[in-house]
C-alpha cells in the first residue's frame, strides 16, 4: 500500500432520542422554549435523520432527485455545512439530481449508490467558466475527499458544449475557436486541484464536455473500479494525472474520445511520480495510455502493470516529452493491445522548452502483445480520431528523440506484434538509403503522435536518436509482404538484439537496417 | 395440405388487396432516435402513390424525420410504441412555398390520406424552436424575433394539410410541436378520431387548427395545449369553415377551450359541438369571435362542462381586418352548460402558462359583445349553471351601473378579442351590449362570496328574453341583479 | 485564347478568390462533428447563405460530418481541413442528381467553386452499396445499380472549378465526374477507391481547359476516362497504384 487513508471522522454522539415522533412540529410552537434548548433538540433530530453517525441523505439539504430541479445551492450547502460539521458522507440515492458546478470540501465524501446520477446542467453559466478550472465536482487544496459508490456522474457534455459553441457564435462569450471548437470554457466531469488523500472508486463517469477527470498536484490519490464512457465532445481524455504524487489506478475501465489513461506535467517544478496503473482497460480515439502531451516537469517511477488497450486509434502506449520535461523509471509490464493503430510511440521533442532539455531514460516494456489493423481501428465510435499525416502505410513502432537528444536505456522484451503489412511504395515510399532516411524531418517542435512522420522506412520499429536499446524475444509478424525491413536504426549508439523472430510472408530479405549507429549486436 | 396452403394463400391476398402494407424499415429507414430519415420516409410515401397506395407501418421504435410530403392514398401508420420524432435541426424543415409555413407533414392537394395508429408524433419543438432562436441572433436565419421568440410560420408544426380531400387522423397521439400543431387548411372532408394531444412545449402551440374546411368530424380526442385548443380559423375571405361535428372530447388550454378565430375573414357556419369538457383553461371555455368580417351563423353548442375555467363563453364581433366586410354572428344555441370559475389562476403550473394581463379587474363575466353597428343577433342560452367566485372588490377595480360608467367601456373594434379585453366589466355572471333577440332560459348564476355588481348587465340591446333565471349570491337579499340601458323588449317571465 | 494567357487568368481569379474568400466555421451553421448527426441541410444551409452573401470559404475543421448530397453554388469553397471528413450516409435516398450523375457534391451551372484542404471525402461504399442493392431486391428502387450509385464529386456545366490537395476515398460510383466545366483544376488528390466494382477515378466529358498535377490513383475502374471531346487537357505527375503515369488519350 501507498498510503492509508485517514479520515478525520469527528464522531457525533448518537444519544437516543427520548421523544415521541411529533416533536418537531411542537417545536414550531414553543415559541418560549429557550435557544439552547432549542439547539439540542435540532441536533437529537438531526442525529435521527441520519443514517449513521456521518452519513447525511441528500434530502436533508432539500436536495431534489426528479432531474429537473437545479440542486447546486442545495448540494453545496450540504458539502459546506458536512465540512463544517468535520466531515461525513452526502449519499445520493437513485434519482437524477441536477446540478451545475460545486465544490467538495476537506473530509466530506460523496456517495453516489447504484441508480443515483449527479446530471450535469447544459447551461454553461452553471459552471465556473471563468477560471482554469472550469468544472461540475471541483475541489481545491481539500484533504480525504473522496467520490464513491455505484453511482454515475454525467456531465451532459455535448449540450454543454454545443450550449458554448452557441453563445461563442453570438458573440456573448469570447473565444476564437480554434479547430472549430471551444478552446476553454467546457467544464470537466471531476477537477481536483492540490488535494491530499483522495478515493475515487466505483463510480461511472459519462458524457464529459472536455477532458473527464483531471487529478492535478494531488497526493495519495487511488482511483479503483471506475467506468468511464466519454465520447460526448472532443478532447474527452479518459482520465489526466498532472503533476501529482503517489497514484493508484486499478481495475477500471475507461472508453474515452481522447487519450484514455493520460499524464501530464503542466508545472515544470512538478513532477507525476510513485505511479501505479493495474488491471484496466483503455479504449481510445486517440492513444491508451499517455504519457504527454504538456510535459513540463516529466514523469518519474511508474509502473503500468497488466492492462488493455482495444479499438484505439493511435498508439497503445506513447510517452513523449516535447516540453522539456524528465522522464525517468518507467516499467510497463503485461500490456496487450488488440485492433490499436499502434503499438508503441517514444518521442522527446522541443516545443514548449523554455530553456529545459528533455529526456527520456530507463524505459522497460515486457510482456505486450499488441494486433495493428489494416482498417480503422475505432470505426464507428462518436468522434473517431482523425484521418491525417497521410499519404502513409502503416506506421511502426518508433522510438524517436532528437539529435543530440537520446532516448536511453530502453528495453524491449517478450514482445509479439502484428501488422498488416502489405505496404505500397506507390502509395507512399520512404526508402533506407542514406539521402531517404535523412529526408525524415526532425519535427522537434511538432506535436507527437506516431504519424508524425508520414512514410516512415520500417514496418516494425523505427529506433532515431537512441542510446542503448534492447531487444529480447521479439517476435515481428507482417500478415502482408512488406517493401521495408522491420526495423531500421538510425543514429542509435549500442543496440541489443537477442532471440529476434521476423514473419513476413516470403521473407528472407534483410530485417534490420542500421545507419549511422553503432555497436549494434545481435546474438 | 394443399388445400390449406391454396387458402391460406388466397387469404393473404385477400388481406393484400385491402390494404397494401409497407413497412418503412424495408426502405432502410432507421429507429435508432438518431438517424434523420427523411428521404427515405419521402420515398416510401412516394412509392406507395405511385404503386396505387396503402399503409406505410412505422412499427415501434424512434424514427426522426425533417419535412415530408403525404401523397394521396397514402397513409401513415403508427403502431403502438411507434413514435416519428422530428427533427432538432430547424433546417431539416421546409417552409412550404403556398402554405407559408413550416412543417414535419405536409400533404398540398391530396386526397385519400391519414395518419393513424396508436404511436406517436412528438415534433421535440421546444428544442427546434430555441434552435431556431440560437440561428437568428447568430444572423444565419432572418426573422424579427418579435416578442422574443420566432414567427409562428418559422417554426414547424407537426402537421399541415393543405386543400385536401378525405383526411383521416384516427387514434394517434401529437406532441410538443415548435409553433401550431396541426392545420387543416380548405380541406375536405376532415375525420379525426380518438386523438390525444399534448401540446406545450413553446409558444402558439394550438390543440388543433382547422382553416376553411368543409365537413368536418372531430371526436372522442383529448386535447392539452398551451395555446387555443379546438380552433376553428378562417384565413381566407373567400372560403368559410363550414358543416363541422365536435363530439366527445376533453380540452385543457392556456388560451380558450373552443375557439372561432382569431382570424375570421370568410367565417364558420353550420356547426353542432356536443359533450365537450374544458377544464383547467386559461381563458374562455368558448370563444366565437367575427373580428375580421366573417360570418359566424347557425352554431349549436349542446353539453358542456367547463371546470375551473376563467372564462366561459365570449361572443365576439370587431372590426379588425375585414377590409370593408361586413362581419356577423347569428343565431348561436348554446345548452346544457355547467361551468365553475375559479378565484385563482386557472392554468397554474402548466409549462407556458397564460399571460397575466388587462388588469387590474375583478373576475370578468361571460360576455356577448357586438359593435354599435354589427350586432351579435339571436343567441339563445338554455340550461346553464355557472359557478362564479364573485368577491368583486370595487375598491380594486370598480365599473358602476350610471350612464358614464357603461359608456366608458370601450368599444375596441380592432383590438384582438379575448374576454378580458375590457378590463373591468360591470356585471359578474353576463355582459350584454350590441345585441338583438337574446334568450335566457332556465339560467343559474352562482357568485359564491358577495360581488359588488349585478349578474348582468345589458347595454344596447333589442330583445331579451329571460326565463326561469335564477341568482345565487351571497348577502344580497334585494339586490338588482339584471340591470340595462338603452335596451328595448326586455321581457323576464 | 492561348493557353498561357488562360492559365494567368485563371491564376489570378483564383487567387483574388483566395484573398477575398471570407471563412466560416461550419458550427456557425450548426454543422456537429461527431460523425451520426445527418448534417446535409445544415451544410446546405451554410452554402445557400455563403453564396447569397458574396461567397467564401465554408471550412470544416477535425471531425467526421455525415451527410447526403450537397449543392455547391457559384463562389463557396469548401476547405477540408486535415482531420475532417465528409462522410457519405449510407442512406441511399439522400443522394440526388444536378446534371450530372447523383453524387455526394453537386454542382450545375455554378462558378468559381472548389473543395480543398488536407481532409478527406468518405463515400462509405460498402454500406450504401448493400443499402442499393437491398432496395433494389425490395423492388423499391427503379434503377440499376450504376444509376444509383453516388460518385463522391459530380460538376456540370461549371466554371472555374479547384479541387485541391485531399482525400478521396470509396466512391460507390465514379470517384469525380465532371462534364461541360471550364477551368477545372485537380491538384494533389489522392483517389483510392477499390471497394466497389469498376469506380473510375476521374470521368471528364465536354470539359475545357483541365490541368490534372499530382494526382494518385487507386481505383478498381480506369483512373481517367474521358467520355465526350475535352479540350485541353494537361497532366502532370499523375500515377495509379503501380506507379504507372496517366495516360491521356486523344
Amino acid at each position: 500500500m501507498l498510503f492509508e487513508f485517514n479520515y478525520n471522522r469527528k464522531q457525533i454522539p448518537q444519544t437516543p432520542f427520548p421523544f415521541g415522533e411529533g416533536l418537531g412540529m411542537g417545536l414550531q410552537n414553543e415559541i418560549s422554549m429557550n435557544k439552547l434548548k432549542i439547539s439540542i433538540l435540532s441536533l437529537a433530530l438531526l442525529c435521527v435523520l441520519r443514517v449513521s453517525a456521518d452519513d447525511y441523505k441528500a434530502s436533508l439539504f432539500g436536495i431534489k432527485s426528479n432531474g429537473t430541479t437545479m440542486n447546486t445551492t442545495a448540494i453545496q450547502k450540504a458539502i459546506d455545512y458536512i465540512h463544517e460539521k468535520g466531515g461525513g458522507t452526502l449519499v445520493f440515492y437513485v434519482g437524477r439530481y441536477l446540478t451545475g458546478h460545486i465544490e467538495l470540501k476537506s473530509n466530506v465524501k460523496i456517495k453516489l449508490e447504484e441508480g443515483a446520477i449527479l446530471v450535469g446542467s447544459t447551461n454553461i453559466y452553471d459552471y465556473n467558466i471563468n477560471g482554469p478550472y472550469s468544472s461540475l465536482v471541483f475541489a481545491y487544496q481539500a484533504e480525504n475527499i473522496a467520490i464513491t459508490g455505484k453511482g454515475v456522474i454525467d456531465g451532459q457534455g455535448r449540450d454543454v458544449a454545443y450550449n458554448l459553441v452557441d453563445q461563442i457564435h453570438k458573440g456573448i462569450i469570447l473565444d476564437e475557436m480554434k479547430n472549430d471548437r471551444p478552446g476553454s470554457r467546457r467544464p470537466r466531469a471531476i477537477y481536483l486541484r492540490e488535494c491530499k488523500n483522495v478515493e475515487i472508486s466505483g463510480i461511472n463517469i459519462r458524457n464529459s464536455a472536455d477532458w473527464v477527470q483531471v487529478y492535478d498536484q494531488c497526493q495519495n490519490l487511488k482511483i479503483d473500479g471506475i467506468t468511464v464512457d466519454s465520447k460526448a465532445f472532443w478532447n474527452n481524455d479518459g482520465l489526466d494525472i498532472v503533476d501529482c504524487k503517489d497514484v493508484k489506478v486499478l481495475n477500471s475501465f475507461i472508453d474515452a474520445t481522447d487519450d484514455a489513461i493520460c499524464f501530464k506535467s503542466h508545472d515544470a517544478t512538478k513532477l507525476c511520480e510513485n505511479v501505479e496503473v493495474r488491471n484496466c482497460v483503455a479504449r481510445s480515439s486517440a492513444n491508451g495510455i499517455k504519457f504527454g502531451t504538456v510535459t513540463s516537469g516529466g514523469y518519474k517511477n511508474f509502473k503500468i502493470v497488466n492492462n488493455k488497450v482495444y479499438d484505439t486509434f493511435r498508439s497503445a502506449i506513447t510517452i513523449a516529452t516535447p516540453d522539456g520535461g524528465v522522464i525517468d523509471n518507467i516499467l510497463v509490464d503485461s500490456l496487450n493491445a488488440y485492433n490499436t493503430g499502434n503499438p508503441i510511440y517514444l518521442r522527446i521533442g522541443a516545443r514548449w522548452n523554455k530553456g529545459r532539455t528533455g529526456s527520456m531514460s530507463n524505459i522497460t516494456i515486457q510482456n505486450m502483445y499488441c494486433e495493428v489493423p489494416a482498417g480503422k481501428p475505432d470505426v464507428g465510435y462518436e468522434y473517431e480520431g482523425p484521418i491525417e499525416d497521410l499519404p502513409r502505410n502503416i506506421s511502426p513502432s518508433s522510438i524517436v528523440g532528437l539529435k543530440g537528444q537520446d532516448i536511453t536505456n530502453v528495453t524491449l522484451k517478450n514482445i509479439h506484434i502484428v501488422y498488416p503489412g502489405n505496404s505500397n511504395p506507390d502509395y507512399a515510399y520512404r526508402g533506407t538509403k542514406p539521402a531517404d532516411l535523412d529526408s525524415i524531418p526532425e519535427m522537434a517542435a511538432s506535436y507527437p503522435e506516431f504519424s508524425q512522420f508520414k512514410e516512415l522506412p520500417a514496418w516494425g520499429f523505427y529506433v532515431r536518436h537512441a542510446k542503448n536499446v534492447k531487444f529480447e524475444n521479439i517476435t515481428l509478424t507482417a500478415k502482408g509482404k512488406e517493401y521495408r525491413p522491420a526495423i531500421v536504426l538510425d543514429d542509435v549508439k549500442s543496440a541489443t538484439f537477442t532471440k529476434m523472430k521476423y514473419e513476413e510472408p516470403g521473407g528472407g530479405k534483410k530485417q534490420v537496417v542500421q545507419y549511422k549507429s553503432s555497436n549494434v549486436t545481435t546474438k | 395440405m394443399s388445400k390449406i396452403i391454396l387458402f391460406s394463400f388466397l387469404f393473404l391476398f385477400a388481406l393484400k388487396l385491402l390494404a397494401k402494407d409497407y413497412r418503412i424499415a424495408d426502405f432502410g429507414a432507421k429507429a435508432d432516435g438518431v438517424t434523420v430519415n427523411t428521404s427515405t420516409i419521402q420515398k416510401a410515401i412516394d412509392y406507395i402513390n405511385e404503386n396505387g397506395g396503402g399503409r406505410l407501418i412505422f412499427d415501434a421504435g424512434n424514427w426522426v424525420t425533417g419535412s415530408i410530403y403525404l401523397k394521396s392514398n397514402v397513409t401513415l401508420h403508427l403502431e403502438y410504441g411507434a413514435t416519428i420524432l422530428g427533427s432538432t435541426n430547424p433546417f431539416d424543415y421546409v417552409k412550404d412555398k403556398k402554405i407559408g409555413w413550416m412543417s414535419m407533414i405536409f400533404a398540398v392537394n391530396q386526397e385519400n390520406i391519414g395518419i393513424t395508429g396508436k404511436g406517436t408524433i412528438n415534433g421535440r419543438g421546444f428544442t427546434t424552436a430555441n434552435n431556431m432562436v440560437n440561428y437568428i441572433e447568430r444572423g444565419i436565419y432572418i426573422d424579427p424575433l418579435k416578442l422574443d421568440r420566432p414567427n409562428e410560420t418559422n417554426r414547424p408544426q407537426n402537421i399541415y394539410f393543405r386543400e385536401c380531400k378525405n383526411v383521416k387522423i384516427n387514434d394517434i397521439t401529437l406532441r410538443d410541436p415548435a409553433s401550431w400543431n396541426q392545420t387543416y387548411d380548405q380541406c375536405i372532408n376532415l375525420y379525426v378520431d380518438g386523438i390525444t394531444v399534448d401540446s406545450k412545449s413553446y409558444w402558439n402551440n394550438d390543440g388543433i387548427d382547422v382553416v376553411d374546411c368543409d365537413g368536418v368530424v372531430i371526436k372522442n380526442s383529448y386535447f392539452d395545449a398551451a395555446d387555443d385548443v379546438i380552433c376553428f380559423k378562417s384565413h381566407s375571405a373567400e372560403h368559410i369553415c363550414q358543416n363541422v361535428v365536435v363530439d366527445n372530447c376533453v380540452g385543457r388550454s392556456s388560451a380558450n377551450g373552443l375557439k372561432f378565430g382569431t382570424v375570421s375573414r370568410g367565417g364558420f357556419r353550420n356547426f353542432k359541438v356536443t359533450n365537450l369538457t374544458i377544464f383547467d383553461t386559461f381563458r374562455s371555455a368558448i370563444t366565437f369571435a367575427a373580428v375580421d368580417g366573417g360570418e359566424i351563423s347557425n352554431i349549436v353548442v349542446d353539453g358542456v362542462r367547463s371546470i375551473n375555467t376563467g372564462n366561459v363563453i365570449y361572443l365576439r364581433i370587431g372590426d379588425r381586418w375585414s377590409k370593408g366586410k361586413k362581419p356577423f354572428m347569428k343565431d348561436i344555441t348554446i345548452s346544457n352548460v355547467y361551468a365553475e370559475v375559479p378565484f385563482g389562476k386557472p392554468d397554474a403550473g402548466y409549462n407556458y402558462e397564460g399571460p397575466v394581463e388587462d388588469l387590474p379587474r375583478n373576475i370578468s363575466p361571460a360576455s356577448i359583445v357586438g359593435l354599435p353597428d354589427y350586432k351579435i343577433q339571436n343567441v339563445r342560452l338554455k340550461n346553464i349553471e355557472i359557478v362564479y367566485p364573485g368577491a368583486g372588490n370595487p375598491l380594486y377595480a370598480k365599473r358602476g351601473l350610471t350612464s358614464a360608467d357603461l359608456d366608458s367601456i370601450p368599444e375596441m373594434r380592432t383590438a384582438y378579442p379575448e374576454f378580458s379585453q375590457f378590463k373591468e366589466l360591470p356585471a359578474w355572471g353576463f355582459y350584454i351590449r350590441h345585441a338583438q333577440g337574446i334568450t335566457f332560459e332556465n339560467v343559474k348564476l352562482i357568485a359564491q362570496k358577495k360581488d359588488y355588481r349585478p349578474a348582468i348587465v345589458m347595454d344596447d340591446v333589442q330583445g331579451a328574453t329571460f326565463k326561469g333565471m335564477q341568482y345565487n349570491e351571497p348577502e344580497s337579499n334585494g339586490k338588482k341583479q339584471l340591470f340595462y340601458q338603452k335596451s328595448e323588449n326586455v321581457i323576464t317571465e | 485564347m492561348s493557353k498561357i494567357k488562360l492559365t494567368a487568368l485563371f491564376l489570378a481569379l483564383v487567387l483574388t478568390l483566395n484573398l477575398s474568400a471570407k471563412e466560416y466555421k461550419a458550427s456557425l451553421f450548426g454543422v456537429k462533428s461527431e460523425g451520426i448527426t445527418l448534417n446535409t441541410k445544415s451544410i446546405q444551409k451554410a452554402i445557400d447563405y455563403i453564396s447569397e452573401n458574396g461567397g467564401g470559404k465554408l471550412v470544416f475543421y477535425v471531425g467526421r460530418y455525415l451527410t447526403g448530397t450537397i449543392q455547391l453554388k457559384s463562389n463557396v469553397i469548401i476547405e477540408l481541413k486535415e482531420g475532417a471528413i465528409l462522410v457519405a450516409t449510407s442512406s441511399i435516398y439522400d443522394y440526388y442528381s444536378a446534371g450530372g450523375p447523383k453524387a455526394l457534391i453537386v454542382a450545375d451551372g455554378q462558378e468559381n467553386i472548389g473543395v480543398t484542404g488536407k481532409g478527406v471525402i468518405e463515400g462509405n461504399s460498402t454500406s450504401v452499396l448493400g443499402q442499393i442493392n437491398a432496395q433494389i431486391q425490395k423492388g423499391y428502387l427503379k434503377e440499376t445499380v450504376a444509376k444509383a450509385s453516388p460518385a463522391l464529386i459530380a460538376l456540370n456545366n461549371c466554371t472555374n472549378v479547384t479541387i485541391n490537395e485531399f482525400n478521396l476515398f470509396d466512391a460507390t460510383g465514379n470517384v469525380q465526374y465532371y462534364s461541360g466545366c471550364k477551368n477545372l483544376l485537380i491538384n494533389g488528390v489522392t483517389v483510392k477507391s477499390i471497394d466497389s466494382k469498376d469506380s473510375k477515378g476521374l470521368v471528364l466529358s465536354g470539359c475545357d481547359g483541365v490541368k490534372l498535377s499530382n494526382i494518385y490513383f487507386e481505383t478498381s475502374g480506369k483512373e481517367l476516362e474521358t467520355a465526350g471531346s475535352s479540350k485541353n487537357v494537361s497532366a502532370l505527375n499523375c500515377k495509379n497504384v503501380k506507379g504507372e503515369k496517366l495516360q491521356l488519350k486523344n
